[in-house]
């Protein structure tokens, strides 16, 4: 019996020393690397760091978060170059615009497949910011944070040519007539400014003129980016660039900011930073903001913000939970306190949301409209960016360029 | 017993060894791995398998009619700027070695564009050139030349033709320590011998000067035709490629092509082409010069 007891007592010990080794092993932290374009100086970043993620690693030991950040364009371009070399974060904040190119990619997972939870957590999420997550039938994302674009008016330069905000799109083309032309120094003014062609500028034109980009299912343009609203849409716009009321988007224009505080561009339609700009730069300047005038496709301004997306080589589980934590009202609540407009229905209805600065764009926010959710995006956009060139500058008619836009984004999309 | 020779170049060798691991690793192995970047299908649909696709990516580009636009925006950027900023350096060098006093102050007041941020020089370009810039607060308001502001930047030719002017003055002080380096072992003599041939001034620089910095000449020339192509700072921040990317370049395309629309494989292949064009023109530079050496 003796002769048993040690190569027993030396099984139990190895025994005890695995069990321990194990629970040693579990109780090892998970780092999750959260990617985001929070400028490192802002008071987004300083929630983030010294509020949010605390409190994330207190409720869950076992997790830390590695939070990086980065310019926004390069984030971007660094989820490109990573996912070359296989060294992608687990949970990154992304624009809207580029999940559809990163699903492509095949590098984000699709949340509704992988997290059993998922229609709970997302049901707690504004409908028209989860929109932005859906691709080919598929949620990648969680929406974050959301925004959209209202027009700011220069009070004075309003009451000077005796114009009332304008309603409708009727309205807002005689307004633009009537505020451009000279100030009393002699320089020329313009009603409207809008810094660039591309989709972010021209979308909120097309919806509220009644026309679309692509059919529902976002696999054809023609017949869509071309149809009559549409080329309606543009052409007003295009002639208001031509007689002196629109400008922008030229690389030798006043900058919008410097332009509008200055009392060189009367009208623009912005997002809720300008206000915090403006604030900054040109604090005397009195402005109004109000709704995108209504056209016969109502008043419907462009979807912005930013959802949080898992990549494929995540720690899925810990992943979840820090996606849970910053969409959840807590977390929202807090980043609302910094100026993003949440997406959680709780956090909407707190006292620091309604209170907010950016509470007219809570409205815009329900019926603006998000661009169209497909990889080929930037493509198209560019496309987009080139036609209207051509028709501002009256190289090409509306009708014509946008034919030619729709046949290419019709390749693009297939 | 090994000969020495041998043990010679063993030695050598083994020199040479580290240099040339650094040079594969960080130089042959990138080029290759961008060739065969060019010929697969890398975009975002396909950015991780990356499948073989011939010379698909290059025949997109040579039916991409915005690849032409940029192709003759990148030559007319080059054509313009290389011989402005070597006829300009090459005049203020031979000024420059004429004269005793204040040189060294002349040579730093001229080399300080070239120290220049690029960044910053492009942005007061354009704050210069803007339609509201100094330009034309000048030309309309002091001087009283024009009824109203130019549009410099917002067509294609004004836009570029304001990044040349800014390329070509950042770019004299470069080529005028160049030339007054290569001035300098210009032999005395041969001025003397000149001179008492009859030769004139412009007769001198004609006969004695440019045939003594002639190497001189082939080198600046190749350098600023790379320089030129190379374009990039400039025009993303003077006009970003706007009206249309009318304004945009080899380099600013793709960049645009990657970065942007995640078209590396386009992107690697306009490389290639790009590179090709550079030894095309510096085959025939060479070319050129060697006929009139003869």
């Amino acid at each position: 019996m003796r002769t048993y007891r040690k190569p027993v007592a030396a099984f139990l010990a190895c025994l005890m020393l695995m069990l321990c080794s194990c629970a040693f092993a579990e109780s090892e932290p998970v780092t999750i690397n959260f990617w985001h374009h929070y400028s490192a100086q802002s008071a987004e970043n300083e929630t983030l760091m010294n509020v949010l993620i605390p409190a994330f690693e207190a409720e869950n030991p076992g997790i830390r978060v590695n939070a990086v950040s980065h310019e926004w364009a390069e984030l971007h371009d660094k989820v490109l170059v990573s996912a070359n070399s296989n060294a992608l974060p687990d949970v990154a904040r992304c624009d809207i615009a580029w999940l559809p190119e990163f699903q492509k990619m095949g590098i984000l997972v699709a949340l509704d497949e992988e997290m059993p939870d998922f229609a709970q957590v997302s049901g707690q999420l504004l409908d028209s910011a989860m929109s932005t997550a859906v691709i080919g039938g598929h949620y990648y994302a969680l929406a974050l944070n959301t925004n959209s674009k209202i027009v700011f008016y220069n009070t004075a330069m309003l009451e000077a040519a005796g114009v009332a905000v304008p309603e409708t799109m009727d309205e807002w083309c005689e307004a633009l007539r009537k505020l451009s032309g000279e100030n009393a120094n002699g320089q020329q003014i313009w009603g409207w400014n809008e810094p660039a062609l591309a989709g972010w500028n021209i979308c909120p034109f097309i919806w509220s003129f009644g026309g679309s980009l692509t059919n529902a299912e976002q696999t054809v343009a023609s017949g869509y980016i071309n149809s009559p609203a549409t080329v309606r849409a543009v052409e007003t716009f295009a002639a208001l660039v031509q007689e002196g009321c629109i400008t922008g988007f030229n690389a030798g224009d006043i900058p919008m900011t410097d332009g509008f505080g200055t009392g060189r561009y009367a009208m623009m339609l912005e997002g809720p930073w300008k206000s915090a700009e403006l604030a900054g730069a040109y604090p005397d300047v009195a402005y109004g903001t109000a709704p995108i005038p209504a056209g016969e496709g109502g008043s419907v301004s462009v979807l912005g913000g930013e959802d949080i997306a898992m990549f494929s080589t995540a720690h899925k589980e810990a992943a979840w939970k820090f996606m849970q934590f910053m969409t959840s009202e807590f977390a929202e609540t807090e980043m609302a306190k910094c100026g993003q407009i949440p997406v959680n229905k709780a956090a909407l209805e707190s006292d620091t949301v309604k209170g907010a600065d950016y509470a007219p764009f809570i409205a815009a926010i329900e019926t603006a409209k998000a661009r169209p959710t497909v990889a080929a995006w930037s493509e198209m956009d560019n496309d987009l960016t080139v036609a209207m060139t051509a028709i501002v500058t009256g190289e090409k008619t509306a009708q014509e360029a946008l034919d030619e836009l729709a046949a290419q984004w019709d390749i693009l999309l297939k | 017993m090994i000969p020495k020779s041998r043990v010679h170049r063993a030695q050598l060798a083994l020199l040479l060894l580290p240099g040339l691991l650094v040079f594969a690793l960080f130089t042959v192995y990138p080029i290759l791995r961008l060739f065969w970047m060019s010929l697969c299908d890398m975009s975002f649909s396909s950015m991780l398998s990356q499948p073989f696709a011939g010379l698909s990516n290059y025949r997109e580009i040579f039916q991409d009619q915005t690849f032409w636009i940029v192709f003759v925006n990148s030559m007319a950027y080059t054509l313009i700027t290389v011989p402005g900023q070597m006829v300009l350096g090459l005049l203020l060098a031979v000024l420059l070695s004429g004269i005793r006093r204040f040189s060294v102050t002349f040579r730093v007041l001229n080399y300080m564009p070239v120290v220049t941020s690029w960044v910053i020089a492009s942005l007061v370009f354009r704050y210069i050139f803007n339609t509201e810039g100094l330009l034309n607060y000048f030309l309309w308001k002091v001087l009283g030349v024009t009824s109203s502001n130019i549009r410099w930047l917002d067509s294609r030719w004004g836009g570029l033709s304001v990044a040349m002017i800014l390329g070509v003055w950042k770019g004299i002080g470069w080529n005028m320590v160049i030339f007054l380096a290569a001035l300098q072992q210009v032999s005395k003599d041969l001025y003397e011998a000149a001179e008492i041939d009859g030769c004139g001034g412009w007769g001198k620089f004609l006969h004695v000067t440019l045939p003594g910095i002639r190497g001189t000449i082939l080198f600046v020339l190749i350098e600023l035709t790379i320089g030129g192509f190379n374009v990039f700072t400039s025009i993303k921040m003077i006009t970003g490629g706007r009206p249309a990317h009318q304004t945009d370049t080899l380099l600013t395309w793709m960049y645009y092509k990657a970065f942007s629309t995640g078209k590396f494989g386009y992107a690697a292949a306009l490389s290639f082409v790009m590179a090709l064009t550079l030894a095309l023109l510096a085959i025939v530079q060479f070319r050129m010069m060697r006929s009139r050496d003869a």
